[in-house]
């Protein structure tokens, strides 16, 4: 073993003993043991003298730096405890490395569970176009030929009479047509609404909606699933509560409320305007118009479809109090949900 | 909306709080959002006598009113026009708190004290009527809380109606709901018709011209009427519904409308000027003044109603101003019609108004209640104004509108709600609701003509449902579907990608789907257009053929909230017409990478700017996690590019992109001034899965490497000295790699300093160092060659 290649062990095993030291004691200890003029230093740096004269100057450097190396490792490993903020030599308060991990969109990290929780549940997922006709936004879903929707108040139209889809229950009407029961899909995806931009409203927002469609579905299958969403997403303890409602697909028609998680128990908050229950979905039975549209017998087989706003889930479950932050693409936003 | 909690009490004789009518009637369908107490601002509110007034001292609009409020009198100052000596007021004592949270104090109004308010109705909150004080109707009692007085010990209750139920906007529609959900029997509000004089008939004729348009025109007349304010009673109700009172006769067709949603009009019968009526579309030039004031054109797509020649109020939408009842008017000529919904809502939807009575029609009133209501609220005006109902009902219904009848099967009801329901709760619930239910099974069930939301066996299950309420249908395991969900390669690429950009330190974006066709022209030209028909705004008429625009403006923003470690990207689809008439549109799923800005540092690695290459970094990572054919950056002009720094992205042949510097006079468009780079890319062609990676046998022999460092123009490109020295190395180079890249005044003007690393090795064998030598001979006599390189030995 050369001269170099002593020291470097040397160096080596002096680092794994400093760092199982742990006491500023022991740690002179092993100074004195390793440094001292009897020590295996001073015996390896006397071998210079057997080292060929040509290269002496070159190995005595090599040798004089790797010595003050060592010194350093007793000198550095003993300030770290005086100073007493580390142990063994490493400091664990200081930063690691820094490594940047990106942020996914909360509204993306928010429909991707929805997803997965559904998915779970045995249903596939199925995208349709966003620029859609009238007849898979509209008249396919039993929407009639006069519905406010329709109403350009409502709904961006473009060029050549085709919208920018309201929902994304466009994608059942397509789904039905092609497929044959039993069939359990969810719809993930982007919709737009003909509105002023506010805290509370926007131009674009996203939605989940989902339906299934089989012998012998009951509303009872429906709540059924969606209960098992509700705790798996927002937790098994949480009491529902299902308000008849109405929208053109589904009948009966039903708004989902779910116990308010947020504020003081029982009491609420400014979310749920002290009312105790937040709305987070809609849905119902499919209508039979609806299944029909698609070629379905409507007496062998029935339905039932959910849909949910996904921005208002993020907004709810994360507090976020102003939709326009969901677009602006702040970065102090963003990062927040890394 | 807006319904007075004792009114619901009459009707249905129910004694429920105005909280449980709210719940019940919420979970039946009809949902109340608000609950407001009356008299919530009228503690401390009592009735005055206004004594004596004189004018303030120093003020010229304001006087001093000497009010007595039973044992007290107080000198209040008042600032009303309408205050005159001897009404009765509503005087807000000390203390009081009125709306908007002011609390009556005795204070000094322009040098004189005043103790106490002569109120508005907008001041006790009951009404946005601000024009002046309320007077209040003379029998009250001086020195009673308003409140007791005046009986506004109530509370309102504010629905919020689903489109499908026209029975609800009436007092009666909801409390039929009441009635079913209770049990109780609804109280229809009858008077007893008195008709006088020879038969309306023989002398007054309707002549409907579009008998689909106006299936059902009635007329009733009451003569003899002294037009005058209506009874408080009538007044109050008014109010806490909402509408403002005007007079006896104006009122009593609102009021009818409230309760029974049957929206009528009274003209003034001398003004009509004969004994027709006359229904027909509006010609062209026509024009009406409405009651509003507004003159309108009526033209072929506007339903009128005329005196037998000129056009006297829009069919079920507003009343005219010619024939409008006055403090003159005597004779009524009472209307009451049953309207094509669609012809109402078109109507008012061309004249751009929406009144109480067109929100009805347009939804459906029941036309087979009129010629009950008609006498209803013939016999209100003739018992308020003092005059008679003349005898006969002139009804034009040539073809009545039967009631929908349908079959109702039990089973098919249990099957659907997911409980099973007795024929017995169902004829009880249909019943209460006012169907009339056979008996058998199927049951035969004949829906009143009131519900226009009634056409199918699951209409009526979703009755039966509602009622029963919802929250009493079991949960039950899903029954079954289908064994497998398969996860589709899109989403798996999605989330894949998403997940390796932000591994890679990039923050995900969202754009709205919107964008403006002036940006898109600098930033897509060659990308033709969706314009939006009806946009929210003029920069936001199209939905987007590129998604720079977003990213640019999140960086915009970000610079501006000195956010500026900027690696941001978004996945989306971006929109393009279709190719041809028939065909839909395309839709093409894009990334786009946007970074600009500063990385942040840390004791270790110093901050520094970012630049292009940590954009193309990203690029040719997420390449190679998806195992894309080489990903290549070429030269080539791109529209929002500089040049010099503007490049095609091609994924092995394909053309998929464009990556560069953004200029910078379009960056300033976005209020950028820093160097922004942006690269987007379509996603089509690359979401198919991967091959599947073959595993490769670990080294058995070791490795050699070499260092070479090259100094050659800064002309020269990196990536064709790697490629020349990949070639040149031969078969026994492993791997290839620049470590160091430099430039500096110790090499000279236009140069740079490429530093290689060039790993050697064998399958199987240890190299020697001459074979070892011999590749890198090879290596830098290439580059010698090619790029005229200066090896540098260290």
């Amino acid at each position: 073993m050369s001269l170099l290649e002593k020291l470097s062990s040397l160096e080596q095993e002096i680092t794994e003993r400093i760092s199982q030291a742990d006491s500023l004691a022991s740690l002179k200890e092993l100074e004195i043991k390793y440094l001292g003029r009897k020590g295996p230093l001073n015996e390896i740096m006397k071998g210079l003298g057997g080292v060929a004269p040509k290269d002496r100057k070159a190995v005595g450097q090599k040798a004089n730096a790797a010595r003050k190396a060592i010194q350093a490792l007793f000198a550095d490993s003993a300030s770290h405890y005086e100073t007493g903020t580390r142990t063994a030599g490493l400091d664990p308060t200081r930063p690691g490395t820094h490594q940047r991990l990106g942020a996914a969109h909360i509204v993306n990290q928010t429909m991707s569970s929805l997803c997965q929780t559904f998915h779970g549940m045995g249903f596939e997922i199925a995208h349709g176009p966003d620029i859609e006709t009238d007849y898979y936004n509209f008249e396919a879903l039993n929407f009639p030929p006069d519905h406010p929707a329709r109403d350009m108040q409502d709904t961006f139209f473009v060029d050549g009479g085709r919208l920018l889809r309201t929902h994304t229950t466009p994608v059942q009407a397509r789904e039905l047509e092609r497929r044959k029961p039993p069939i359990k899909v969810i719809m993930p995806g982007k919709t737009f609404r003909n509105e002023e931009i506010t805290t509370r409203s926007h131009v674009s927002f996203h939605q989940v909606d989902g339906f299934m469609v089989g012998e012998r579905i009951s509303m009872a299958d429906l709540k059924a699933v969606l209960r098992a969403f509700t705790s798996a997403y927002f937790g098994p303890d949480l009491k529902l509560k299902f308000r008849p409602s109405f929208f053109p697909f589904t009948e009966p028609s039903m708004e989902v409320d779910i116990q308010c998680w947020l504020g003081e128990e029982g009491k609420g908050c400014q979310l749920c305007k002290y009312t105790g229950w937040l709305e987070i979905l809609g849905c119902g039975m499919i209508h039979p118009n609806v299944l029909e549209t698609a070629g379905i017998d409507s007496e062998r087989y029935t339905g039932y479809a959910f849909g949910i706003g996904v921005e208002r889930i993020a907004m709810l479950r994360h507090g976020i109090t102003d939709i326009r932050y969901l677009f602006n693409n702040n970065t102090r936003f963003l990062r927040q949900f890394v | 909306m807006q319904v007075p909690h004792s009114w619901l009490q009459e009707l249905t004789g129910l004694d429920w709080s105005a909280t449980e009518m709210a719940d019940r009637l919420t979970m039946a369908g009809t949902a109340c959002e608000q609950i407001d107490d009356v008299a919530a601002h009228l503690d401390r509110v009592v009735v005055g006598r206004v004594e004596s007034l004189r004018p303030h001292p120093n003020a010229d609009k304001l006087r001093l009113a000497t009010v007595s409020t039973g044992g007290a009198t107080d000198e209040i100052v008042c600032g009303a026009p309408n205050v005159a000596v001897g009404q009765m007021v509503a005087v807000a004592q000390l203390g009081a708190e009125l709306v908007g949270g002011l609390t009556i104090k005795a204070a000094k109004i322009r040098g004189v004290e005043s103790r106490g308010m002569i109120c508005s109705q907008a001041e006790l909150g009951l009404s946005d009527d601000q024009a002046g004080i309320w007077v209040l109707p003379e029998d009250v009692v001086v020195g009673q809380p308003v409140a007791e007085a005046l009986s506004l010990n109530d509370s309102v209750l504010h629905f919020e109606l689903t489109p499908n139920r026209a029975d609800s906007m009436s007092v009666l529609g909801i409390a039929r709901d009441l009635a079913a959900l209770s049990g109780e029997t609804l109280r229809y509000p009858t008077r007893d018709l008195h008709q006088e004089g020879d038969d309306l008939n023989q002398h007054f004729s309707i002549d409907v011209a579009d008998t689909e348009a106006c299936p059902r025109f009635t007329v009733r007349v009451i003569r003899d009427v002294t037009i005058g304010p209506s009874p408080w009673w009538l007044q109050r109700r008014l109010l806490l519904a909402g509408v403002r009172p005007i007079s006896n006769v104006v009122d009593v067709t609102n009021y009818v409308m409230l309760e029974y949603g049957n929206p009528s009009h009274a003209f003034d019968l001398d003004k009509l000027g004969t004994n027709k009526i006359g229904v027909r579309w509006g010609q062209a030039g026509e024009r009406v003044v409405t009651l509003d004031g507004k003159e309108r054109a009526t033209g072929p797509e506007i339903l009128v109603v005329t005196n037998g020649d000129k056009a006297v109020s829009v069919a079920g939408v507003i009343g005219g101003a010619s024939t409008e009842i006055s403090d003159e008017t005597t004779n009524i000529c009472l209307e009451m019609a049953y309207w094509n919904p669609g012809v109402v809502r078109r109507c008012r939807k061309k004249l751009e108004i929406v009144t109480d009575a067109s929100q009805r029609f347009e939804k459906g009133a029941d036309p087979n209640a009129i010629e009950a209501v008609s006498a209803y609220a013939a016999q209100l005006i003739a018992d308020l104004g003092g005059g008679t109902v003349q005898n006969g009902f002139v009804d034009t219904y040539p073809r009545p509108i039967q009631r929908p009848r349908i079959e109702l099967r039990t089973a098919r009801c249990g099957e659907i709600l997911g409980y099973p329901v007795t024929t017995e709760r169902i004829t009880e619930i249909l019943t209460g609701l006012e169907f009339d239910v056979s008996t058998g099974d199927p049951l035969v069930v004949d829906c009143p003509t009131w519900r226009h939301d009634m056409e199918r066996e699951i209409d009526l299950i979703e009755e039966v449902g509602r009622i029963n309420g919802y929250d009493i249908v079991p949960d039950v395991d899903v029954a079954y579907g289908p064994l497998v969900a398969p996860r589709h390669r899109i989403d798996i690429f999605r989330d894949e990608l998403r997940t390796q950009l932000c591994a890679g330190g990039f923050d995900e974006c969202m754009g709205h789907g919107l964008g403006s066709s002036q940006l898109a022209e600098k930033l897509a030209p060659e990308r033709p257009l969706v314009r939006i028909v009806n946009p929210v705004s003029e920069d936001l008429d199209i939905a987007r053929n590129n998604l720079y625009q977003h990213m640019l403006e999140s960086i915009g923003h970000n610079i501006n909230h000195r956010n500026l470690d900027l690696r941001l990207f978004e996945i989306g689809r971006i929109y393009l017409p279709p190719a041809n008439d028939a065909g839909e549109g395309t839709e093409s799923l894009r990334l786009v990478i946007g970074v600009a800005g500063e990385m942040t540092g840390d004791w270790r690695n110093p901050s520094r700017s970012l630049d292009f290459y940590d954009l193309s970094g990203a690029l040719i990572a997420t390449a190679r996690h998806f195992r894309w054919p080489e990903l290549t950056l070429r030269p080539e002009a791109i529209p929002w590019a500089d040049a010099g720094a503007s490049f095609a992205i091609r994924v092995g042949d394909c053309l998929l992109g464009a990556a560069g510097r953004v200029d910078a006079q379009l960056a300033r468009q976005f209020d950028i001034k820093l160097p922004v780079y942006l690269a987007e890319l379509t996603l089509d062609s690359l979401v198919a899965a991967a091959p599947d990676v073959k595993f490769a046998p670990l080294p058995r022999y070791p490795a050699s490497s070499r260092d070479i460092a090259a100094v050659v123009s800064t002309d020269v490109p990196v990536g064709e000295m790697l490629a020349k020295a990949t070639e040149a190395a031969g078969p026994l180079l492993e791997s290839i790699r620049l470590f160091d890249l430099f430039t500096g005044k110790q090499l000279g003007e236009g140069k740079q300093s490429v530093g290689i690393r060039l790993d050697y090795r064998a399958e199987d064998r240890s190299l020697t160092s001459d074979e070892v030598d011999a590749a890198q001979k090879a290596v830098i006599a290439a580059l010698q060659a090619a790029f005229t390189a200066e090896i540098r030995e260290n």
